[in-house]
Parts: C-alpha cells; structure tokens; sequence
C-alpha cells in the first residue's frame, strides 16, 4: 500500500540550532498516527514544515503521490491536508458559524468550483460540523464566550470544516481534564471512522496510547522509534530520553 | 438588504442629499463640503485594509498625491475631463497599491505601518525631483472658465466628490459582505490560521491595498483644480494620513458606517476650527485629531458604532 504522506530526510535548522534532522515519515491512509517526543523535540516543527506553515530546509514531502514542498499552506490546506494549533487560534471578532464558513467556502468551496457552494450550503454544513462536536447552541456567539474544552472543539472543527483527508490535532488536549480528554477523544475517534487519516501530537500518554494504532517518537529533532505503540514505549532509547539512565 | 437594493437605497439618499445641498446659496459651502466629502473617501478607503484586513496603513498622503499628480500630468498633456482623470488616477495609485502591497505585506503590525511611512517619504522625495509636475516649486493649474454642469467649478468637484463617496461605500459594503470580507476578516484576526483554512492570504491583502490604493487617488484626482496650485509639501501632508487613521478609529473599524461618521464628525469640527480661526496656528486641526483619537481609543476602542452595538446588546439581554 503507497503511503498518504511520504516524508524523507526532512530537516529543518533555526541557526546553529538542528530542529529537525533527516525525518523519514510514511502515513498511511486511514491509520491513526501518535506522535510523541520530550518539550522541544520537534514535534510541532514537523507538523509545520508537512503542513507548510514552516519551509524545510532539505528533504522532500509528497502527499498522495505528488510532491508539495513548494505548495503554501492553502494550498496544502485545499488538497486535504489540516491541521489544528497547540494553542488555539480562532477568528475572534466572527461568530462561531462564520469561523467554519471560511474554511468551507476557502477550502471546500475552491476545491469544488464546478459545483459552486452556496452561502446556503455553506451554512448549513458549517451548522452540522458545529453540531458533531457538541457546539450547535453556540453557534452564533463569539469565541471569547467559550470554555477552554470547546475552543479545543472549535479548533478541531475549524480544521475538520476543509473536509480533510489527513487531520494534524496539535496537543488539542494540553490542559484539560480527564473527562474533557475523553469527549475529545471521542470525537477524534469518530473522525477516523468517518475516514480522516490522524496524527495525533499529545504528552497525555493515557490518550496516545488509547488512540493510536502507530506511534513515532522525536527525540532532539531525530526519530527514534516508529511502530506499535507498546514495542514503541519499551524501545531503550525512548526509555532513557523519558525517564533517563 | 440587499446588494442591489443598498445601491439603489443609497444613490437615491445621496442624490437627495446632493441636490438638497445644492440650494446651498453660500459658495464657501461647496469649498468646505468638498474637503469633508473628500476626508470621507479617504477614511472609507483607508479602512478597506486598515479595518477589513488590519494592516495599519500611514501611506494615504502617497497614494492621495499621487492621484493629485497624475492629474497634473494628464492636464498639461491632455484635455480629459475630471471624471476621465479620476479613474487615470484610480489606475495609478491602485498599481501603487498593488506594487506596495508585494514590497511590504510580508511585514506584520507595526513594521508594516513604518514601511507605509517610509513610501510616503519616497514617493514625495520623487515628486520633489520631477520638474514636469512643478517639483519642489509646485505647479498652477488654471481651471476651465466654465464648469461642465451647471453652476460653479467648485460646485462642480463637490458634486464628483459627493459621486465619489457613494461609489467608494458601495465598494467597502460589497467588499465587507462579500466572500473577500469574510477572507479579510480571517487574516485581521490570525494570519496563520486564515491560511491553515484555505485563504490565499497574499493574494486577498494585495486585492485589498490595490482596492484601497485606487479608492484614494481617485480622491485625490480632482484636487489640482479645487485648490489650483499644488505643491508636494500641501499634497504629501501628514494630516491626510492621521485624519485617514483617525476617522474610522473614531467612527469604528468594523462597518462601512463608521468612516463615514468619523468623517462627518472630524471634517466638520476641523473645518469649524478653521472657520472661526481662533487666530492660532492652523495645525490646531491636528491637535483637535490627535485628543479626539486618544480620548475614543480610551473610552471607545470600537469607535461610535461599537458604543452603539453595546447599548443595542445590552438592552437586548
């Protein structure tokens, strides 16, 4: 099976600083991908040199067989590749409503210009997203009124609006309670069902563990393990970078 | 309402408004109601990208003289009408517009506002060294004996002004309803994220500083033949980029409304000041600008539409 996201030798430096160094990452489709590495490891590099957010110095990325290292981020965003932010970002000054509609209309609506979707549709699909992450009654209120739980559901959504193929939830749990964890969870999990491909980046180790059928360890911007999520945890060196000699 | 029901709306009210104005019997009336109308196009085009997109722009007095200048050019070479050279002008400072936005939009917050400065300095230094135009001398320019319309010269730039304010709100109510908005809106509130769901983000900010580019120089077109004798140390003057800020600040950012109040309220005052010359230095108008805008960002960050919306909200709870 060829992969969905096929990267190689990916590096990245800030300076004299080695961030990321000669990643090879394979995704496959439909798999549910952890992510895991110590503060700093590069986690959240990766995730923004693959979504384009950030321009890798050397390597190359190809998505569904095609090279996108020179593509900007809409443009990774339009063919299917989403992502999330560690800290959420939403559009303060809109309505929860129109927060979706620009991913819809930006995203969905410019993939499929043939068939024009309409201001109608738009906010429609954008109310039925709203609703899947339990956040309908607030549709039209301003992100400042929510609780930290649902900006973490409000960033997803945004994300999921674009109708991605590969979805990118950067530490949409940092913070939260155990419960809280769980509803996210939950909607991350009904997300793969429905067929999003998801790499989960996350330092809750109950919820990586729970939700991954793959994990990949970062240690100081190299891989150091990639595989079944138990085998990864009991590789030594993952061992000695988490709990030391 | 409405898209087409807002411009029919609005060109009926202006048309009244015009006409009503015209009855006027005082011809310093059209001398001062020009420079409102005018300060009103400025602020509505300087908030197309100052409010919609938020990129704090300090470079109206640029595009405005180059609109006035082009004007320059066109009269000593052709025999245009006005109109014909306000939408030359249109062309000129919105390829400016366009030509600013690729050399400095890379540039966030305040680093882009010192880099809206600095192509003011620029673009003035080069009329300054254009003989052509007048340079530093600056140039006559004799108006025609007759106005086209009937009436006064005056009173026939005040009507294109007035013309020019209801095609420059039609521009910033279609473009804040529109699609474009909602994307404008995305990248004033987070950049990064606005990209992350899809918005072309470059390519919208230089649809919105040559939208806004263009709207000024139209405005500055007919000025040559309102003030007859132009000169870059007038036309560049820094009071057109602060009451540009200042007036939708004061009006709020959010609407095409509030620009057009900011307008109406600074212009007037201003030019009260000026009429009743309280025999005092003619930069009191800044001064006026200046407390005017620090007492609204302190009691009114969201100008007089959000003390409105606020009220409205409140009683509505």
């Amino acid at each position: 099976m060829t992969a969905l996201l096929e990267a190689r030798g990916v590096g990245k430096r800030f300076g004299g600083f080695v961030a990321l160094e000669a990643i090879d990452l394979d995704i496959a489709n439909g798999e549910r991908l952890g992510l895991i590495g110590p503060n700093g490891s590069g986690k959240s590099t990766l995730v923004n040199c693959l979504t384009g957010t950030l321009k890798h110095d050397s390597g190359g990325i190809r998505y569904d067989g095609r090279a996108i290292d020179s593509l900007s981020p809409h443009q990774r965003t339009r063919l299917g590749l989403a992502r999330s932010f560690q800290l959420p970002k939403p559009f303060r000054t809109l309505s929860l409503v129109d927060n979706l509609r620009i991913p819809l209309i930006y995203t969905v609506g410019a993939r499929t210009k043939a068939h024009h979707l309409s201001d109608a549709a738009a906010q429609q699909r954008a109310l039925a997203v709203l609703a899947d992450v339990g956040l309908a009654d607030k549709a039209h209120r301003l992100p400042r009124d929510l609780t930290q739980v649902e900006m973490r559901k409000l960033e997803l959504a945004r994300a999921v609006a674009s109708a991605p193929r590969l979805l990118f939830a950067d530490e949409a749990m940092a913070g939260l309670s155990p419960a809280e964890v769980e509803e996210i969870l939950a909607v991350l999990f009904r997300l793969n069902e429905e067929g999003i491909t998801i790499v989960l980046i996350e330092h809750i180790m109950r919820a990586v563990m729970s939700f991954s059928t793959r994990l990949v360890v970062l240690v100081a911007g190299q891989k150091i393990a990639d595989g079944p999520p138990q085998e990864a945890i009991r590789n030594p060196q993952v061992e000695r970078a988490y709990l030391g000699e | 309402m409405s898209a087409a029901k807002f411009l029919v709306v609005s060109f009926v009210v202006s048309l009244a408004a015009l006409v009503a104005s015209r009855f006027a019997s005082n011809e310093y009336f059209f001398y001062i109601g020009y420079q409102v109308l005018q300060f009103a196009v400025l602020a509505t085009a300087w908030n197309i990208l100052g409010g919609y997109t938020g990129y704090i722009n300090f470079g109206t007095p640029a595009f405005f003289a180059f609109g006035a200048y082009s004007t320059v050019v066109l009269h000593k070479l052709t025999s245009l009408p006005v109109p014909a050279m306000m939408l030359v002008a249109g062309v000129v400072s919105g390829v400016m517009g366009l030509g600013m936005g690729y050399l400095t939009l890379r540039l966030r917050g305040v680093f882009f506002a010192i880099a809206t400065l600095a192509l003011a300095i620029v673009a003035q230094t080069l009329i300054v060294n254009w003989d052509f135009v007048g340079g530093s001398r600056g140039v006559y320019i004799i108006r025609p004996e007759m106005a086209p319309i009937h009436g006064t010269y005056v009173q026939y730039l005040y009507t294109l002004m007035f013309a020019l304010v209801w095609l420059s709100v039609a521009v910033a109510r279609t473009v804040e309803r529109s699609r474009l908005g909602l994307g404008l809106a995305a990248i004033r509130d987070d950049e990064l994220a606005a990209e992350a769901s899809g918005v072309p983000t470059l390519r919208l900010k230089l649809i919105s500083t040559t939208i806004s580019g263009a709207l000024m120089g139209m405005a500055g077109a007919p000025l040559p033949y309102y003030v007859t004798y132009l000169d870059p140390t007038s036309s560049f003057n820094l009071s057109y980029a602060v009451n540009s800020v200042a007036m939708p600040v004061i009006g709020g950012m959010t609407s095409w409304v509030g620009p057009i109040i900011g307008a109406a309220l600074l212009g007037t005052v201003q030019q009260l000041a000026t009429v009743m010359h309280f025999r005092v230095d003619p930069s009191v108008n800044l001064l006026i600008v200046g407390l005017l805008l620090i007492v609204f960002v302190i009691i009114a960050p969201n100008g007089i539409i959000g003390l409105f919306r606020a009220r409205r909200r409140g009683a509505g709870r």
